[in-house]
């Protein structure tokens, strides 16, 4: 589906990052040694989640153009989080590098196309992006 | 996409609330349809003149008390409503949009308008100090105060049923006065909810009121003696012929804002591929249902290949609007708020091409409705082209998802088209060239001036201005003209003997 709006656009980002957030609790009880790790990531994904809703509630105008400031096909964005029962931890690791990749793709043209409109809402998207790379670089070392 | 659930449940009756109570109305109960599925919704009562009275006596018996609370004080309270507005945001922006037929986005977008205008009257403290020179003469001071006035009547229309009322009811309650707001009854539930939280952010009784109804109410509002002044928002003729004059004839203060036709200039300097999404929001968001959307189109220059390129990718765009119910996410333009004023736009679009303008975009009848919805109240995006200046559709309020595009030799002359329109609210340029957008800021009669802004609305600190067809009055609603509007300059002058 192609995403226009900033409504249904960060609607399908939080989904995103619930749906990341729940494989990262599953891989918690499956790999109880980096329990601590996978706990992190989906809690700050649902920091995240919070921070970018009170961006757009905070900078969302009438006078902006909210209904126009996005034209992302969410296909490019969708994943699977299924991962076998014989999965390694270097397997569900490299899943997660996966999943991050379509999540941070998101991010970056969402950030590019929405940039002169919705002010807060792509500064937010850079920021997520930024605070990521230490998680990209903890998955890289377990993958 | 799954539609986002609707707020209004169990056609509710809006109610008056009058004295700190609610009551429901005495005078005739109407329906009020969602204009999505042209179902009833709920239920609202066009109230008497003996209730409108009865509030104001309430609002005037409350104004001895509230203008002796001390301003930071009262400041509390519209914190707290604030506070109640955030906690509450995403149910206020969808009852709007239940009620209005816009999209959410947008929703949320005068949520946010409306929250802000409650936090600048936060700052009444400061805002509202008075001025003190010493010495004007020999041991002389003097200095000026500002003190409330009593109460004032607030008349909001349908088009943004949250937002409006607060460019003024803030601002009139933070100075010490107290108010009566009389909300669209077509859009009675957005001012519903926000008096609950004036309620739950404990307002004194009678300090806040709100009376829902249509002519009697503003009648009565007019004629009442104890109304010291009326902010009113609506259109040019009611605002002309009723509002303006019936302020006058009883010495009330007045702000009456109306109408508009709105220009925007494209200069052929402009980026076109930013100027595009500015376009589509200001023609047609809200469905065209504002009073600073863009309604002509003026494409400056004698350079075919960029007028074709450029009308064709704002055709392109506006053909491809998602149509719906606002409360789908995905929706891009919701339906127009009813079968008259539906009516009104395609007479207006049978006006043109009588008139000699061609459709380049034919939006009568809306191409695909997102949803299985009734077309009652839908329309596409319309786009008209040959239009030509003396043409109603640029002379006249159209107020819907139009756009008539006009061709231009210079920004001269784009200029007189925009300056002999009988409206001036929100006339904008898109260019990127810095000359010419200062002298359009500078010739160009129009309240409110957009340079690469579509809508031109001006932030809750900044006068919401307005000038000639659009505008009646001397001060304006929002920001420090509001609290000007609201209180009166005393001067003191002191000599100790």
């Amino acid at each position: 589906m192609n995403l226009r709006t900033a409504s249904e656009t960060l609607s399908f980002i939080r989904e995103l990052e619930e749906k990341a957030a729940k494989f990262y609790e599953d891989l918690a009880e499956r790999f109880p040694a980096n329990e601590n790790d996978f706990l992190a990531f989906a809690k700050e994904n649902r920091k995240y989640n919070k921070q970018i809703q009170m961006a757009y509630q905070s900078v969302i105008s009438d006078a902006i153009e909210g209904c126009y400031a996005f034209d992302l096909e969410s296909e490019n964005y969708t994943f699977e989080t299924d991962l076998p029962d014989s999965a390694s931890l270097a397997d569900a690791a490299t899943k997660a590098l996966a999943i991050e990749e379509k999540i941070l793709d998101c991010y970056t043209l969402g950030a590019e196309q929405s940039g002169s409109l919705l002010a807060d809402v792509p500064r937010n998207f850079k920021m997520v992006l930024k605070k990521r790379d230490k998680r990209l670089e903890r998955l890289k070392a377990l993958a | 996409m799954a539609l986002l659930d609707e707020p209004i449940k169990g056609v509710p009756v809006a109610k008056n609330y009058i004295d700190g109570e609610w009551v429901e109305s005495k005078g005739e109960i109407i329906d009020v349809v969602n204009p999505v599925t042209y179902e009833t919704i709920g239920k609202v009562g066009i109230s008497t003149k003996e209730e409108i009275d009865s509030a104001v006596q309430a609002a005037q018996a409350a104004f001895h008390d509230w203008r002796r609370t001390p301003p930071v004080t009262r400041c509390r309270y519209l914190f707290r409503l604030r506070e109640l507005l955030e906690e509450n945001f995403e149910e206020v922006s969808r009852v709007q949009t239940q009620e209005h037929g816009k999209c959410i986005d947008e929703s949320r977008g005068e949520t946010r308008r409306g929250i802000e205008n409650v936090e600048v009257a936060c700052g009444i403290p400061t805002l509202m100090m008075g001025d003190c020179l010493e010495d004007i003469a020999s041991g002389i001071d003097e200095y000026l105060i500002r003190q409330p006035l009593g109460v004032f009547g607030i008349i909001g229309p349908f088009n943004f049923p949250f937002m409006i009322p607060l460019w003024s009811a803030p601002y009139a309650v933070a100075t010490g006065n107290t108010v009566v707001i009389k909300p669209s009854s077509e859009v009675p539930f957005s001012q519903t909810k926000i008096t609950e939280l004036a309620e739950e952010a404990g307002f004194p009784p009678g300090v806040w009121n709100m009376v829902h109804g249509g002519r009697t109410v503003v009648g009565g509002m007019l004629e009442h003696p104890d109304i010291k002044g009326i902010t009113f928002v609506g259109s040019t003729p009611v605002m002309k012929d009723v509002i303006y004059p019936g302020c006058g004839e009883t010495g009330k203060r007045c702000i009456a804002q109306g109408g508009a036709a709105n220009i925007i200039v494209i200069m052929p300097d402009c980026n076109v591929e930013a100027t595009i999404p500015g376009l589509m929001t200001s023609f047609f968001g809200n469905a065209g249902q504002r009073c600073l959307a863009g309604q002509t189109l003026v494409i400056v220059g004698d350079d075919d290949a960029f007028y074709n390129d450029f009308v064709a990718k704002v055709t392109d765009r506006a053909r491809n609007i998602r149509i719906g119910y606002g409360l789908d996410e995905s929706v891009q333009m919701g339906p127009v708020r009813d079968v008259q004023k539906k009516e009104s736009i395609l007479n207006y679009i049978e006006i043109g091409l009588k008139e000699g303008a061609t459709l380049k975009l034919d939006g009568r009848k809306a191409k695909e409705i997102l949803g299985d919805y009734p077309e009652t109240c839908f329309l596409g995006a319309t786009i008209m082209e040959n239009v030509s200046r003396e043409m109603r559709i640029v002379r006249e309020e159209i107020f819907g998802p139009t756009m008539g595009i006009i061709r231009a030799k210079t920004l001269d002359e784009a200029i007189e088209i925009c300056n002999e329109s009988p409206y001036h609210n929100g006339h904008a340029i898109f260019t990127s060239n810095g000359k010419a957008a200062r002298q359009f800021q500078y010739d160009c009669i129009s309240g409110n001036i957009g340079i690469n802004i579509g809508i031109v609305a001006p932030m809750a600190f900044f006068p919401f201005s307005g000038m000639a067809g659009s505008f009646l009055g001397v001060l304006h609603t929002q920001g420090k003209e509001a609290v000007r509007f609201f209180t009166e300059s005393k001067v003191c002058i002191h000599r100790w003997l």
